[in-house]
């Protein structure tokens, strides 16, 4: 301890001759003290994805109040600071900056899309922060600074690609969102369809927020998929699905196959345009276990009966909870963001979707994969659970990468 | 009051000048009861977008060019200097000189041939201002030699603007898409670091944004600008002079995508990365309001327009108690500035002026023939 | 032949949705001159009118029709009364001032109904497809195209053959000397704009079900229905049809060869070297300005 402080000392009078504001940067390390935890919570409140995210935000101070009700992490509570980003990644980076550098959050748990992980990670990164991410993302991402909490492309479609084969056919029809996220899913599923032997009959990509679809159907009217791999987001997937079925298509012949839409976009679509279609995720609300009844019972009685919990919103609810289990190990004098992510490293705990691990490697955590149809009632039916729980492969796609605890390896 | 001192009211020119000279002396005070690095960079950034909103003035407040499209020039700028910051960043997966992390994520193999350049910080710095400028060359070229005026520039600006947005997301090769270019490395010029939280960048942007002030203001105070002001009001009338309408037109149009285009780089060093929301249409919605609610006749005003709306909407969305409400509070506050003080902040600044100068209320329009019978003078100077 | 019939078909029902939205834009813009950047929200209210009036009241979408027509209508007329009237001598003001109550009522939606994605059901005996020359195409497309020629052959009719429409084209020649004929010009502005914001609401009601209703929706139509008007020619009627069509075919074709994206970016290069040539649209009214 002695040491470790000497230490900085010298390191920070080194560099204050040096110059002058690097030395400011270290004396900013953000660490717990008073009693209090402070940790960031950034999800965007208004904006385009703001009504997704608030429900992330909900499911993140939930879990921070049940914590704090039971009395805190070892006798200290958990202070959340609370920022709205209104969806613009500037913005996150912005208010991210301030968590970090002018709060002195030990953590920040936060976003739901690419764009804005993208935009705020080199502000952990440069100040070797904590950035907890509970969405669903492409993968290829080896970052010491984030602990990602929600499925890679692995984890979702290992099992889910050959179900769609063996029940549908070979024949995959691509359709995503016009970004990174759409694009690297279907890359991973390519290889897969490959090894499969199955075909990709066409590959298309829309502009976000594109509201018309009669093109794209006519194309797959004309093409004759078996499987409509869908990766579109926001709300063109309800556009897109409302426009399937004006058209007359039937999922029975010719489902979507989906890995982002959850309960939440098929209550914006409606149950009668969803049912039919499949999706595959960790968790999906109707999933029986104790952990999962107890945190649908706690999510709607604090924020309303009709609240919907979801794939991206469970993660930010048991992510609280691996936080708190790192924090535990930890002495009151010295919780800061380094030591979280050292104590974090191989948690485990059970939460609503099953038992999960965070991975020391590579820190993404190991779920459980389901299979599930959507319903008119605007609930899913889970077709198949995984037998066991799946390795997180971030670099799945690419075989000859790795993401280690040394940061990425090529072999 | 004393004499000397309503002489100088009188004189437009001498109060513009002074009252410029006291803003941006200010500004560059400010450092001094702030010593705050967040609140630095975040002033820095309101300074960077009242740039563009003063670029903006230039070209709408002066010439009459209602440009819906000036993000456009704002992101390049903007996108010129991140892909040179990316440049200088190590990557983390491909190591020292190894290509930028995403065009990694691309399966891109080699550095793109309109990246290379970018190796050179001063060709950066260049294409920033030379790109936009010549393509404003080139846009209004084709706008105004084929006289198009009023809401047809608009809409073909906005038009472009929405085309250059789909290009940058579509091309995610080269471009990084949506995700934009992030993780960039620190400007670093004359030796000087430009860390974005710090007072360095400040005052980098004070400078910049002095120099774009005076810049326009001279621009405004040339006979082209004389010409430009005629133009704005009576094009007919100048054309018949004999002069080149559309040239003038040109003229106004690129230097004010010249600034934006360095608006656009500051942005990048203070924002820390480069987005497609940097040239979207809300953001050159932004410019525009932010420009008519400070005066658009008035590059001052239309710069503290933009530091003013966009510093109140930091604050609002930010307090507990307006965080519902402070939309509606901006939407209502604009509908009233454009109903009762048609010419922004700067117009009740001018009104004030000459009230105190105890000069009798001019129309509009009459300031308006002013500029005309300028023309008039300079056409027959020529003959 | 056949795939040719199905993409002419395609690119009429893109078109005509494009109409839709367009038409009370271009009676306000094309009358008035007022660059009515709010649109896009009377269109969002419409969806949400008909949103609101099946899942309060039970009613079905072509019922609600009517409410919404006559609801965005009268708030339409507020607007011109409580705004817009003032503003009749700088046009290009309109755009920032109706900006700033598009940003209003956005965010009044979102305080009122939630900012969530919401739907609107489609009427169960519009579901299926229609065949039409061997090609099935579905049946709320076929129906909202029927629907747009219907209620642009009410507009021309009430433009071009009623009282109403003659003292409105009276006022947009010449509003003094109007006036002088004792022609109430205020009042035929109002009713104008409130016709207009009605029509736009009829739109948000009739697209909701085949995309999503949210309180950011306008803000993408406002922007294509301002491309339409002008392309079309700003008082020309026929234009704003001729030019939505073409747009709709365009993008149609477009797509289908290359994608969504690239449709997008020629069309809008088409537009800007079509209002380059022909400022004055495509067609051109008699009407003097």
């Amino acid at each position: 301890m002695k040491r470790r402080d000497f230490l900085i000392g010298a390191a920070a009078t080194g560099a204050f001759t040096a110059a002058p504001h690097i030395w400011r940067k270290d004396t900013s390390l953000a660490r717990a003290s008073n009693g209090e935890i402070k940790v960031g919570v950034l999800f965007s409140l208004t904006g385009t994805t703001g009504i997704i995210e608030e429900s992330l935000n909900k499911a993140t101070l939930l879990a921070i109040e049940e914590i704090n009700d039971a009395g805190g992490i070892n006798g200290m509570k958990i202070v959340p600071v609370v920022e709205d980003p209104a969806s613009d990644p500037a913005t996150f980076a912005v208010k991210a900056r301030k968590l970090v550098v002018g709060d002195k959050c030990v953590s920040v748990f936060g976003s739901y899309t690419s764009a804005s992980r993208k935009a705020v990670l080199p502000v952990f990164e440069k100040r070797d922060n904590l950035y907890w991410y509970p969405t669903l993302y492409e993968g290829r991402e080896c970052s010491k600074n984030v602990i990602y909490t929600g499925a890679v492309p692995n984890q979702q479609q290992d099992e889910f690609i050959p179900w769609l084969v063996e029940k549908f056919g070979k024949k995959f029809y691509l359709i995503g969102s016009n970004y990174i996220y759409p694009k690297e899913e279907n890359n991973y599923c390519k290889k897969l369809l490959e090894e499969l032997g199955a075909e990709v009959v066409n590959e298309e990509y829309v502009p976000l927020g594109h509201s018309e679809f009669s093109s794209v159907i006519n194309k797959i009217q004309s093409t004759q998929p078996n499987v409509i791999f869908s990766t579109v987001v926001g709300d063109s997937v309800v556009a897109l699905h409302r426009q399937y079925r004006a058209a007359g298509l039937d999922p029975d012949k010719m489902p979507m196959a989906s890995l982002t839409t959850s309960e939440n976009e098929v209550a914006a679509m409606g149950g009668d345009a969803a049912a039919g279609h499949f999706t595959s995720a960790p968790y999906f609300m109707v999933h029986q276990s104790p952990e999962n009844e107890r945190f649908v019972e706690a999510y709607k009685s604090r924020w309303g009966g009709d609240k919907v919990t979801h794939f991206v919103s469970e993660p930010s609810y048991f992510q609280i909870y691996l936080f708190k289990q790192a924090v535990e190990q930890l002495a009151a004098s010295d919780i800061d963001p380094t030591t979280i992510r050292e104590a974090v490293k191989g948690q485990e705990l059970i939460a609503p979707q099953g038992k999960v691990h965070l991975e020391a490697e590579n820190l993404h955590t190991w779920l459980w994969p389901k299979i599930a149809m959507a319903k008119s009632d605007g609930q899913f039916e889970v077709l198949r659970d995984s037998k066991e729980w799946l390795k997180p492969e971030p670099y799945a796609a690419y075989p000859n990468q790795h993401c280690t605890a040394d940061g990425l390896v090529q072999s | 009051m004393s004499n000397a001192f309503t002489t100088f009211l009188n004189n437009r020119t001498a109060v513009q000048i002074t009252v410029y000279a006291i803003v941006c002396g200010a500004i560059f005070l400010f450092p001094l009861v702030l010593d705050n690095d967040f609140l630095l960079n975040r002033y820095a950034r309101y300074l960077v977008l009242g740039m563009a909103a003063m670029a903006l003035s230039l070209s709408w407040g002066y010439a009459g060019i209602l440009n819906l499209g000036q993000a456009l020039s704002f992101g390049i700028g903007s996108y010129c200097m991140a892909m040179a910051l990316k440049l200088r960043t190590v990557p983390v997966h491909t190591g020292e000189g190894g290509l930028p992390d995403f065009m990694v994520w691309n399966n891109v193999e080699t550095l793109p041939w309109f990246w290379q350049p970018f190796h050179s910080m001063p060709f950066a710095l260049l294409a920033g201002i030379v790109v936009p400028v010549f393509l404003a060359v080139i846009l209004g070229w084709f706008m105004f030699r084929g006289r198009v005026t009023g809401v047809y520039v608009a809409i073909i600006t906005l038009a472009t603007l929405v085309v250059g947005n789909l290009l940058i997301i579509d091309q995610q090769r080269f471009t990084g898409g949506f995700n934009g270019i992030t993780d960039l490395a620190q400007l670093e010029l004359f030796g000087i670091e430009f860390d974005a939280y710090s007072k360095s960048t400040y005052y980098l942007v004070a400078v910049c944004m002095t120099v774009c002030l005076f810049l326009a203001l001279a621009v405004t105070k040339s006979k082209a600008g004389m010409i430009l002001q005629a133009v704005r009001d009576h094009e007919d009338r100048v054309r018949f002079f004999g002069y080149d309408v559309a040239w003038y037109k040109v003229l106004a149009f690129s230097v004010s995508a010249g600034i934006a285009g360095v608006a656009g780089m500051l942005y990048t060093v203070v924002m820390e990365f480069a987005s497609p929301t940097f040239l979207g249409v809300p953001l050159s919605l932004s410019i525009v309001i932010w420009c008519a609610v400070g005066g658009r006749q008035s590059l001052l005003g239309a710069l503290l327009g933009a530091i003013l709306v966009a510093g109140m909407e930091g604050t609002l969305s930010e307090s507990e108690t307006f965080l519902d409400t402070w939309t509606l509070i901006m939407g209502a506050a604009f509908v009233l500035v454009v109903l009762f003080l048609p010419n922004g902040l700067a117009g009740l600044f001018e009104m004030l002026r000459r009230r105190l100068a105890a000069q009798p209320a001019e129309k509009p329009t009459e300031g308006a023939t002013d500029a005309a019978v300028l023309a008039d003078k300079g056409a027959a100077e020529r003959s | 032949m056949e795939f040719f019939l199905q993409q002419i078909m395609t690119g009429l029902s893109i078109g005509s949705i494009l109409l839709l939205i367009a038409l009370g834009l271009a009676i306000i813009y094309g009358s008035m001159g007022v660059i009515n950047m709010a649109h896009g929200e009377f269109v969002m209210l419409g969806a949400y009118g008909a949103w609101a009036m099946n899942a309060f009241f039970g009613v079905g979408l072509l019922p609600s029709l009517i409410v919404v027509f006559l609801g965005v209508g009268a708030l339409g007329w507020l607007v011109e009364r409580g705004v817009i009237r003032f503003l009749y001598r700088r046009t290009l003001d309109t755009i920032l001032a109706t900006w700033g109550l598009g940003v209003m009522l956005q965010q009044m939606i979102r305080l009122s109904a939630g900012g969530e994605l919401r739907y609107v059901e489609m009427p169960s005996v519009l579901t299926g497809t229609v065949g039409i020359l061997g090609v099935d195409v579905p049946g709320y497309r076929v129906f909202i195209f029927v629907f747009v020629a219907a209620l642009f052959a009410v507009t021309w009719y009430l433009m071009f053959r009623t009282t109403f429409g003659t003292k409105l084209r009276a006022v947009v020649q010449d509003r003094s000397v109007a006036s002088c004929f004792g022609i109430d010009a205020d009042k035929v502005y109002s009713l104008t704009f409130a016709y207009g914001a009605g029509l736009a609401g009829l739109a948000g009601a009739l697209v909701a079900p085949l995309k999503s209703v949210s309180p950011e929706m306008g803000t993408t139509y406002v922007v294509d229905a301002f491309f339409v008007v002008v392309l079309g020619g700003v008082q020309s009627l026929f234009g704003t049809v001729a030019s939505a069509l073409m747009l709709g075919e365009l993008t149609g074709g477009l797509a289908y060869l290359w994608n969504d994206t690239i449709a997008k970016a020629l069309v809008l290069l088409a537009i800007i070297v079509l209002i380059r040539f022909r400022p004055q649209g495509l067609f051109v009214s008699r009407i003097r300005s």
